[in-house]
């Protein structure tokens, strides 16, 4: 069974207790510069953090028509269903995928090359300065593989956030997405970016033709320079150097070495 | 009779840049594919090769720095290098008659030689963006996921056919590059006009 993260966020409060809840459970903690930000707004830092995996974007947006909102939405690890880091990621077994959809790290394998940094389109894994691998969301992949919820969900106080089989969830994310269109709310949708296969993680946003406007990239995609490179460019590279120790070995066999008479 | 064909510090820094090159060139296989990571187990591992890998480009590069200070005034390619490249080919296949005579280095040594400076500050360039993935702008880091293995390619092309060429094609070659001498009819062989312009006198 594919799991998935369903985010509401028209019913998120901008409570932080799933923060707090992740760094509870994964033992994170909080440290000097998290507690207040002085950028003036209420989110808790500018961006994931190796030792940060879930944050909630506040965002202040004012419309074409001058109404003004006050956006907030949970971020984190996207588990995309194409992978930009798994992609990208040179040593093997370091990123894998579950057999329930989660992309989970093993830091045993991961060598710190960060790779996986510029494959993700959503800026999400982080190099920890101190051990040299990269660090993000798991899904709690230790509470769902003994069939508990993640840590966020358990800690959610509103119904925004909702963990369970993807095919029932992105039904449920259809529907409500619904009947926000019914209450008035046109634009209404459920973000699953056909561009990295959708993801495991599920939005509702009031407003989906803007989806920056929530901190969400609006067509995220593996780059292309990631698929060029590890794609046709590891054959053209395979070739050459294959290609070249034959061909050297077929040369010398056929022309022999360039003798000089003494 | 021998004949001085490199001095001791020509040699000494060759082998530095040949040493980091090789270096470079099998830890940067480690990190090209997965499929190739085992090669790190000869270099202390994924995590060694990852750290380490940067430091043997720098090497390389700052070596082949002092390779161009010494050899890029004999590196300039001629009218009589462009003829040579024309008929590369009859070279390829021992067939040299007919050849403009090179100087110290023939129009392919010195193809070779601007090849790999132009690879190496492809490399370099990239390889900065590469080491700070946090600090860098992602559109530079994507164009280094691109750069930085193709220079790699064309620059361990090169160095194929450079290796093969000093250790098996052209007898000689080596030992030239190791002891720093020659024989006469060597010199006289492959290099006539250095020959007859540097060394006769």
């Amino acid at each position: 069974m594919i799991v998935a993260k369903l985010i509401d966020t028209t019913s998120c409060i901008g409570c932080k207790a799933c923060e707090a809840a992740c760094q509870e459970w994964n033992d994170q903690g909080l440290t000097a510069g998290m507690a207040k930000s002085d950028d003036g707004t209420y989110q808790t830092l500018p961006s994931l953090r190796h030792d940060f995996w879930n944050l909630i974007k506040f965002k202040e947006v004012t419309r074409e028509d001058g109404s003004f909102t006050w956006l907030m939405s949970k971020y984190q690890c996207m588990h995309c269903v194409d992978a930009g880091c798994l992609e990208a990621c040179p040593a093997p077994g370091a990123i894998f995928r579950r057999e329930n959809g989660i992309v989970d790290f093993d830091h045993d394998k991961c060598i710190g090359c960060g790779y996986c940094i510029t494959g993700c389109p959503f800026d999400v894994p982080k190099l920890s300065p101190v051990t040299q691998k990269v660090y993000k969301c798991t899904l709690c992949s230790d509470r769902t593989s003994v069939g508990l919820e993640p840590a966020c969900i358990k800690a959610c106080p509103t119904n925004c956030l909702t963990f369970g089989a993807r095919d029932d969830l992105v039904r449920l994310a259809d529907a409500r997405a619904e009947s926000l269109r019914a209450d008035g709310h046109a634009t209404a949708g459920v973000y699953n970016p056909a561009g990295v296969g959708g993801t495991n993680v599920l939005y509702v946003l009031a407003d989906a033709t803007r989806p920056e406007d929530y901190g969400l990239p609006r067509d995220p995609t593996i780059p292309w320079q990631v698929r060029l490179w590890k794609g046709p460019l590891k054959w053209v590279g395979n070739a050459v150097l294959v290609g070249g120790v034959v061909g050297a070995f077929l040369h010398y066999l056929r022309y022999g070495p360039k003798e000089v008479e003494e | 009779m021998r004949v001085l064909r490199f001095t001791f510090a020509e040699r000494a820094v060759h082998w530095m840049t040949a040493i980091s090159f090789l270096y470079a060139a099998l830890t940067g296989l480690a990190l090209w594919s997965p499929s190739l990571l085992w090669i790190s187990s000869f270099f202390g591992g994924g995590e060694a090769v990852r750290r380490w890998h940067p430091w043997g480009g720098v090497s390389f590069a700052v070596a082949l720095g002092l390779i161009f200070r010494n050899w890029s005034k004999d590196m300039r390619l001629d009218s009589e290098d462009r003829k040579w490249l024309s008929q590369a080919h009859r070279y390829a296949v021992n067939d040299e008659s007919g050849l403009p005579e090179a100087g110290r280095f023939n129009a392919g040594q010195k193809v070779l030689f601007w090849t790999q400076s132009v690879a190496a500050l492809l490399l370099f360039a990239s390889g900065v963006a590469l080491f700070w993935p946090e600090h860098m702008p992602r559109g530079l880091r994507l164009a280094a996921v691109l750069v930085h293995p193709s220079a790699a390619i064309v620059s361990i092309a090169g160095i194929l056919i450079h290796i093969y060429m000093g250790i098996a094609a052209v007898p000689g070659a080596l030992r030239g590059m190791v002891s720093g001498w020659v024989t006469e009819p060597w010199a006289r062989a492959h290099h006539p006009r250095w020959y007859r312009e540097s060394v006769k006198r």
